[in-house]
């Protein structure tokens, strides 16, 4: 049970501790007013003010709410600047369907409180994080700025200095690199020999032993069980499978496909060594699909760093055991996960 | 013209509620007792389903295809020749064909149970091979078990041009991306079966609540009378709510079935982008064939159009595609065409119109390859342009392909845009950006929109729904007020408002005492709905033509009370020379105290419904010239648009601030498809963007102040001379500002091809 | 969609913080507007919340004779709108407003940033440009991490399991000092394809998949970048450069 001030009524709410403000507000307190968009932070249709300040309802839990004061669209109906602002989207058309308007109306408020008499280019900036799909947004900039224009400059309505738009360096030509979908190679020195190196790789018990996440719970000839724990950040994933392996001269591949709830992987990685000055050259090729919810999202920048990131450890872990040291403790990243999350 | 009336820039009676919060969509929808329904939906493209487990203990809140007794699968086919049929189960049986397909619907006390649910259902999907890319995939292997391949449907437009001896010859291929419409709200249904009324009461946020009745009752085998639908407020349509959902199929099912407790789906965001990525991916090969003076002698083209999965109801899947072959030749005179269409099955989201239709991606097609003539020609794009439209003088202009432009001056429009960003002086200053090292670029786009056609134009596709004549009930209260009923359906349109204005226009009370009803089956007039570009024209004829109707009846009456031959109907009363007898009182006295009236003038009702049809339906044409200037950021590939400007014709406007409103918005989801948005997917059909952070939508920053010009030529087939507009603003911006940024980059030999126009095109366009 | 079922437990003491954050499947929130958004996908499926806002001191933004100790929990706005002492000459208020969106900025974090450790995001950068420390809490007491050293890799930072970000150190910039700040996105608010930060003596190229990179030329940008993304990094850092030298 939580206690909480919504538009200026104190409220008691049973809700379970994963319900978000913006379900609290509809469906715990009948205030449907708060619209939800996207439940992804990006739209900005369920803003309300906590406390005062415009927050986004779906990106807050209702418990961490306690003891606040939350003011929704529905108790902007006697506020002045609210009013001002109703009449001005009216007249300049700044609204269709609806959906996005008080959400809109929140940010908007804000921005004439807290920026004052604000010119068009600031607007726009202030209402990125507020989409609105019909309107292409002129008369909702020309409606805040008629409101804003009536009130005094402020000194957070400063001009942000920005970067000269100075025009590319040359740079020393780089190799391409390869950008097929799904696929990525990798190079890594390895500080032991050749031979060392195979001892290891030609054996899978000894190549999971190496890989961060990786462990295996059964191998029989080409067969291989186990389960791969790839970890992003927050997210984490266990993936648990099976998998074929086969071997070549100084050259093997392992191939596999496992699932982890509505996610389900497949993977090759396909390695060979080649002889280098100080010790070995380890190539990987790594090739996957990924389907459920961690495949959808589209970051695939941040892939090379993930894959960069786990083949170093692997070959750390590598040399160690190639030196008869135990591999260093389990850093988990996962190249498999099409990583994304939001940066802020 | 009367200050509410036709042509009044009138506020909209509908905001007051939305900027107070109190709008009503179908998430706002609550009853007692109500189920929240989640789906669990395939987490692959394609495949064969081996297995549904559903989990223990939960077997009765989990329905799959096998319990869906009695349920028809949705069937949306088309009777063009060689057209290939495909079923769309409500809940997948048998196979999957798209990430995202509806396999298990599940119901729990919340949203979040019911999601806790979905995921313990066991499932084991034998994954085949997806076909992702229309033209490498249409041949096959198809995804349709009894289809040779994977075209859904081929069209030849068969004209032999080789004879055409042309000096220029330019030929291009160009690709659109898969987009996702992104209303703001997305899909929603509550569902409740009312045992008083033996029907089924479904809210659903929809832009056609007449044919998603008729789909439905057709699927779960229900009289329609046993069938009402609702939309509520509706937070954006854009062609998205213009189908029959597979959800509410099941959802309908199974609100039968409980017989009284209400089910809820609210479609979230990752749903609507990972399932629903339906529309826009276009792939052209185009020659246009021209001679010295950049005059078209020929357009010669092969299209692709990615039809997803299956044919959505009641659109069906070719009609994109057949669309582009009709309207390719765009607003010109075209002496020869030759155009073949392949609507090619994929495992991806059926496909959609979106707002604009295959227009957007036609117009970016034949407008691009135009200024790479004009490149060619040493002519500039505007002259090129004015060389081959249709003068006023051509109009009615018959084209190539039989569209019957109704009226207008195709030239003029682009002249006024050309005056009006100072096209002649902008190669001075394009040099003298480029001396700054600066990359700036004009561009301009011509197009018209055929809106508002009908029965004629469509009866030749033989699809589920031809549309007829427009119907309204206009019903005159006792205390001298109106209530308009429509079948189609207001989602930011603003029809509360223009269709009142219309009835003000023929009745005269204020627009405070009409009030327009519609967004539900029960209370308003059979329509195919609001699309196409039609509800200004045909609603808007309707509500005029019934209020006429009503008027005469009035006027009757009036003339009986006054005892007058002649009699004037101004100001909200009836006149006979001095004397005057208000309508509100000739509503009280027809209603109330009937004995006053001959028994002839007590039957005729004040309670009228008529239906509506233009003059000719072959639809009323708008065209436009948008004009764009655009700088290149050669360093970071960001397009920045400097200025927009749109000169609009779209006839008789019933209300220009809405008509602002229509375009402008049109107009920003056309930069979205020109420089952000995309739904990109990898080759197994996986969708690579589920939220707002992979799937950009243009904000404020990123559209910008759009200036508009209007003209205002009649439509000589429509009630008031007005045409339909609601799409046109979506159709110019990606040829208009691809023409930019090519202008922009065109003295370094370079080119843009494929929209979005990313930074990371452009800048492998400047490598 | 909805998150997975989770306790919420909102901190008193360090102790009970920390206690907490032992327990299998609790994560720590601070601001949560990384964190909310993977939950309600159900990427991020905590047991328990442990909710360090409440925390003695993260609140605090205290200047020191070197410079300024900025509680983990100040929120983005709260650098923004100068409501902490500025020691960078306007620097972080600078950044602190290219941030997302208002509404995020007034719940999000600075810690949360940091240990969120997207390498897109602006603090990451910011902090290792500025050469600041973090002061981390674990059940062994206090520790201190450059913020140089702060980034392993993209979301991996060098806070151990159950530790807490308390407060960063921040090094006071001489007064009158120059920066730049260059950050290329499509959209305000959206990812970072690449930053460049240029203070004195100091340049910094950010959100290049892994961790910050100090420069001394542009020759120094990680060759494994693509061509694209090298340029981009490249033309960031150059634009920062300007930036600073213009100013």
């Amino acid at each position: 049970m939580i206690t909480l001030t919504v538009n200026g009524e104190a409220r008691r709410l049973d809700t379970p501790a994963r319900t978000h403000l913006a379900d609290a507000l509809r469906d715990g307190c009948g205030l449907t007013g708060t619209h939800i968009g996207c439940e992804q932070g990006v739209c900005g249709a369920c803003t309300v003010l906590v406390d005062g300040k415009p927050a986004r309802s779906c990106l807050l839990y209702a418990h961490e709410a306690a003891g606040k004061t939350v003011t929704t669209i529905e108790g902007l109906d006697d506020d002045a600047v609210a009013e001002a602002l109703r009449a001005a989207f009216s007249r300049h058309h700044a609204l269709q369907c609806g959906y996005c308007t008080p959400g809109m109306m929140v940010t908007a408020r804000d921005i004439v409180l807290r920026l004052g008499a604000v010119d068009e280019e600031r607007i726009r900036e202030e209402l990125a994080g507020n989409l609105c799909r019909c309107t292409g947004y002129r008369g909702i900039v020309r409606a805040i700025a008629e409101v804003a224009a009536n009130r005094p400059v402020l000194p957070a309505a400063a001009p942000r200095r920005e970067a000269p738009a100075v025009a590319a360096p040359v740079l020393a030509t780089v190799a391409p690199a390869v950008e097929l979908p799904n696929r990525i190679e990798h190079q890594e020195a390895l500080a032991v020999p050749l031979e060392a190196a195979w001892a290891i790789l030609s054996d899978p018990a000894r190549i999971a032993a190496c890989l961060p996440g990786a462990a295996l719970t059964r191998h029989e000839g080409a067969v291989l069980e186990g389960t791969f724990t790839a970890s992003l950040g927050p997210i984490s994933a266990s993936f648990a499978g099976v998998g074929e392996w086969a071997v070549g001269d100084h050259a093997g591949s392992v191939r596999g496909r496992g699932r982890d709830g509505a996610n389900a992987a497949e993977g090759q990685v396909e390695f060979h060594l080649t002889p280098a000055p100080e010790g070995a050259l380890l190539n990987v090729v790594l090739s996957w699909r990924l389907t459920g919810p961690l495949a959808q999202f589209s970051r695939p920048a941040l892939l090379r760093g993930l894959v960069a990131g786990l083949a170093g450890q692997f070959a750390r872990n590598l040399e160690r055991a190639a030196r008869g040291e135990a591999p260093a403790k389990r850093l988990s990243l996962w190249a498999l996960i099409r990583a994304w999350i939001f940066g802020r | 013209m009367s200050r509410q009336g036709v042509g009044a820039p009138v506020l909209r009676k509908e905001d007051g509620r939305f900027l107070r919060g109190r709008g009503r969509y179908v998430g706002d929808i609550a009853f007692p007792g109500m189920r929240e329904v989640a789906f669990l939906r395939s987490p692959v493209a394609h495949g064969i389903i081996r297995a549904i487990t559903k989990p223990q203990g939960y077997e009765a809140q989990v329905f799959t295809w096998a319990d869906l007794e009695g349920v028809q699968p949705i069937r949306a086919p088309s009777s063009l020749p060689g057209f290939r049929k495909s079923d769309q189960y409500p809940l997948a049986h048998g196979r999957v064909r798209q990430v995202g397909e509806p396999i298990a619907m599940v119901m729990a006390a919340t949203r979040a149970e019911a999601e806790d649910i979905a995921e313990m259902i066991g499932l084991d999907i034998e994954e085949l091979p997806a076909a992702t890319d229309m033209l490498a995939h249409r041949a096959g292997p198809p995804i349709h078990e009894n289809w040779p391949d994977n075209v859904v449907l081929h069209t030849l437009v068969d004209d032999d041009i080789s004879d055409v001896a042309a000096p220029i010859v330019v030929r291009r291929q160009l690709r659109t991306a898969r987009q996702h419409m992104a209303p703001m709200e997305g899909r929603g249904v509550v569902v409740r079966w009312d045992e008083r009324m033996e029907q089924l009461e479904m809210h659903s946020s929809s832009q056609m609540v007449h044919v998603t009745k008729t789909g439905l009752a057709e699927c779960l085998g229900l009289p329609e009378a046993a069938v009402r639908i609702i939309a509520p407020d509706v937070g954006g349509g854009f062609g998205y709510k213009g189908i029959l959902l597979q959800e509410e199929v099941a959802m309908g099912w199974l609100a039968r079935r409980l017989g009284g407790t209400a089910l809820r789906w609210i479609e979230d965001r990752r749903e609507a982008l990972s399932a629903q990525a339906n529309c826009r991916e276009h792939h052209y090969d185009i020659a246009v064939h021209a001679d010295h003076d950049g005059r078209i002698l020929a357009i010669d083209c092969e299209a692709h159009v990615d039809s997803g999965a299956y044919s959505a109801y009641p659109f069906s899947a070719c009609l994109e595609a057949a669309q582009v072959a009709s309207i390719l030749p765009g607003p010109y005179v075209v002496p020869r065409y030759r155009c073949r269409t392949w609507s090619v099955a994929t495992n991806k989201a059926p496909i959609l119109p979106y707002r604009g239709v295959a227009r957007t991606g036609v117009c970016y097609a034949l407008e691009t390859t135009l200024d790479a003539v004009a490149r060619q020609a040493g002519i500039s794009p505007v002259e090129l342009r004015l060389r081959n439209l249709p003068g006023p003088e051509a109009m009615p202009y018959i084209n190539i392909t039989n569209k019957i432009f109704d009226s207008g001056d195709y030239p003029e429009a682009l002249r006024r845009a050309a005056d009006a960003v100072d096209a002649a002086g902008f190669p001075a200053r394009q040099a003298a950006a480029r001396a700054e090292g600066r990359l700036i670029g004009l561009g301009f786009a011509v197009f018209c929109e055929q809106g508002a056609h009908g029965t004629s134009v469509y009866h030749g596709w033989g699809i589920p729904f031809v549309p007829g004549a427009e119907a309204a009930q206009v019903r005159l209260t006792p205390d001298g007020g109106l209530e308009v009923r429509v079948g189609v359906q207001n989602h930011g349109q603003g029809m509360e408002t223009t269709l009142a204005q219309v009835a003000h226009e023929l009745l005269g009370m204020p627009l405070d005492r009409i009030r327009i009803i519609h967004g539900d089956t029960a209370l308003t007039p059979y329509s195919t709905g609001t699309w196409g570009s039609r509800s200004a024209v045909m609603a808007g004829g309707a509500v005029g033509d019934a209020c006429a109707l009503l008027r005469e009846r009035v006027l009757a009456i009036g003339a009986h009370l006054l005892q007058a031959e002649h009699v004037e109907y101004r100001d909200g009363a009836i006149h006979a020379g001095a004397a005057s007898v208000p309508v509100a009182e000739i509503a009280r006295i027809f209603h109330r105290a009937p004995q006053q009236l001959p028994p002839e003038m007590q039957t005729q009702s004040l309670e009228v419904t008529l239906g509506h049809k233009t003059v000719r339906d072959t639809g009323t044409f708008s065209y436009a010239a948008h004009a764009v200037e655009a700088e290149v950021d050669a360093a970071t590939g960001q397009v920045k648009l400097r200025r927009y400007l749109i000169v609009e014709d779209g006839g008789v406007l019933l209300n220009p601030l809405v008509a602002d409103g229509q375009v402008l918005g049109g107009a920003a989801q056309g930069i979205g498809t020109a420089l952000y948005e995309e739904m990109p997917f990898d080759t197994a059909g996986q969708p690579l963007a589920s939220t707002f952070v992979d799937y950009l939508l243009p904000g404020a920053g990123e559209v910008p102040d759009i200036e508009i010009l209007h003209m205002e030529t009649p439509s000589p087939i429509s009630r008031f001379g007005q045409k339909g507009i609601g799409e046109s603003g979506a159709i110019g911006p990606p040829a208009a500002i691809v023409n930019a940024i090519n202008d922009a980059i065109a003295h370094l030999g370079r080119e843009v091809t494929d929209i979005p126009a990313t930074p990371e095109r452009i800048l492998a366009a400047l490598a | 969609m909805k998150p997975v079922a989770f306790d919420y437990a909102p901190a008193e003491t360090l102790a009970g913080a920390l206690a907490a954050l032992a327990a299998p499947g609790a994560k720590p929130l601070s601001g949560g507007q990384s964190l909310a958004p993977t939950m309600n996908l159900r990427l991020v499926r905590p047991a328990t919340l442990v909710d360090v806002k409440p925390l003695p001191g993260l609140r605090d933004a205290l200047e020191t004779p070197t410079g300024l100790r900025l509680g983990a929990a100040i929120t983005h706005a709260e650098i923004e709108d100068g409501a902490v002492p500025d020691v960078t000459c306007g620097f972080l208020a600078h950044v602190a407003r290219g941030i997302a969106y208002r509404a995020v900025r007034n719940r999000g974090t600075i810690g949360g940033s940091l240990c969120h450790a997207d390498p897109a995001a602006d603090w990451p950068s910011c902090m290792a440009a500025l050469n600041a420390t973090m002061i981390v809490a674990g059940q062994g007491g206090e520790r201190r991490i450059p913020a140089r050293e702060w980034m392993r890799a993209p979301f991996v930072t060098a806070l151990a399991a159950g530790e807490i970000l308390l407060a960063v150190e921040i090094p006071r910039l001489p007064p009158g000092s120059r920066w730049g700040y260059a950050k290329i996105n499509r959209k305000v608010g959206e990812f970072a394809k690449a930053l460049g930060v240029a203070l004195p003596g100091v340049l910094l190229a950010g959100a290049i998949e892994g961790p910050p990179a100090l420069l001394g030329s542009l020759d120094d940008l990680p060759p494994g970048l693509d061509a694209q993304h090298r340029q981009l990094a490249a033309v960031a850092v150059t634009r920062a450069a300007a930036m600073r030298d213009a100013a």
